[in-house]
């Protein structure tokens, strides 16, 4: 779940530790009631700061996402139906908007991006 | 805000060649605290010298609220420490030296210590003079967590040490931490490996402080721009110009690098009749090198 974190991305570590919960909440990865790795397990695992770990599973809690039982863990809550479904859609546009960037940023045009994006489907999307 | 090492106007000379003119430097209580800076730039001179084992010219340190060195007993009593060359005894096995630490440390961790013996697959009866330089390290990593301090300063703990190593001795340090939440000092130049850890950083270089910042500010506040149509004196910008020289193609771009950088300051350059093109982010190495550049070029320091 937590492959790939990468300390040198301007995005904060906490904010990719949340992100990655969010999203395996949002594809069932993670169900409801489902334990997260203790602080310092997760902490040892990953090499980082504990302190970053709680501010992401504060992130968490704050957010709705899960439930800091104080002595027990952190576990997923129970969520409201369609919000799985709306954190991946989340998660979808999430994705699109850093593809755009990464386009823009090498110079790629719309028109040809849409092409691509065809080609890897394999359809039309249009 | 507690400081687990408080250093305030410290001055130190070494010979003819190295100073410290002036440092300061505020530790919080708690947090895993990077000391960065090039060979020769007063990393080890500055954890002597928080140490008591160097005396300073003038000025004050503080460890642990207490001061140094008046009361350094107490002090040191809950400070683990790991010099950069190992100190140990040659001909003395890993039980003895073990045994031996353990005599001068009352709050000495049995359990703790065993633990890491077996974690870190060390064998109790091999001299420490034969140990690989991976052994040694993770032993007197060993001997610095089972006295049990509330504070840990480390030299270059991990310095010329194999991937695996490194891997084990940061994880113990990290449930260290979690365990007791103990303040870190660790000094490296291994960036990458502070940048994971870390949440405040230094940065030293010829005797002086260049910048001591929470983690994450010093990386969103670290900016490469490129900047079109800049006029070639500015006045009081928001941020700080580490450097600026023109782009490789010519014309009217210039590449910056700012510090102190916040979203929406791209609207003091329209102010100016300039324009942003693009703000590029840097990571820790990146910001790192360049406010080395800068501070040697005769920059503005902090």
């Amino acid at each position: 779940m937590f492959h790939g974190i990468d300390p040198r991305s301007p995005i904060p570590l906490y904010v990719q530790i949340a992100e990655r919960v969010r999203l395996a909440i949002a594809t069932g990865t993670l169900g409801s009631a489902a334990p997260l790795p203790s602080v310092r397990q997760l902490a040892a695992e990953l090499r980082i700061n504990p302190a970053t770990v709680i501010q992401a599973y504060k992130d968490l809690e704050a957010q709705g996402f899960v439930e800091i039982r104080h002595g027990a863990g952190t576990f997923v809550r129970e969520l409201a139906p369609g919000r799985r479904a709306r954190e991946r859609s989340q998660q979808a546009g999430a994705l699109v908007r850093k593809l755009l960037a990464e386009a823009r940023r090498a110079g790629v045009s719309l028109p040809e991006l849409q092409r691509a994006l065809e080609t890897e489907l394999g359809a039309k999307t249009t | 805000m507690s400081h687990a090492i408080h250093l305030e106007h410290l001055q130190y000379r070494a010979g003819k060649h190295f100073e410290i003119p002036n440092l300061d430097l505020h530790v919080p209580s708690g947090s895993i605290y990077g000391f960065l800076g090039p060979n020769g730039s007063g990393k080890t001179t500055t954890i002597r010298l928080i140490l008591g084992l160097l005396r300073p010219l003038s000025g004050r340190v503080t460890v642990l609220d207490l001061p140094m060195p008046d009361q350094h007993a107490q002090i040191l009593g809950r400070v683990g420490y790991v010099p950069e060359q190992p100190h140990l005894d040659a001909t003395l096995t890993v039980r003895e030296l073990i045994d031996f630490q353990a005599a001068f440390y009352p709050r000495w961790d049995r359990a703790r210590a065993e633990e890491l013996v077996e974690r870190f697959e060390l064998d109790g009866e091999h001299l420490f003079g034969r140990l690989s330089k991976g052994q040694k390290a993770k032993l007197m990593i060993l001997l610095a967590l089972a006295q049990c301090g509330d504070l840990l300063v480390l030299d270059e703990p991990t310095d010329g040490l194999d991937p695996v190593v490194r891997r084990d001795i940061l994880s113990a340090l990290i449930t260290y931490v979690s365990e007791r939440g103990a303040t870190i000092f660790i000094s490296s130049h291994l960036v990458h490996e502070l940048e994971r850890v870390c949440d405040w950083v230094a940065v030293m270089d010829d005797g002086r402080l260049i910048t001591e910042a929470p983690m994450e500010k010093l990386k969103q506040g670290t900016k490469r721009l490129v900047v079109m149509g800049a006029p070639a004196e500015i006045v009081n910008p928001p941020f700080r110009v580490l450097t600026r020289e023109s782009t490789n193609g010519g014309g009217a771009g210039e590449n910056w690098v700012v510090g102190d950088w916040e979203p929406g300051m791209t609207s003091y350059f329209e102010g100016v009749g300039a324009s942003v093109r693009e703000v590029i982010d840097l990571d820790l190495e990146d910001g790192f090198v360049e406010l080395l550049r800068s501070f040697r070029k005769g920059g503005t320091g902090r």
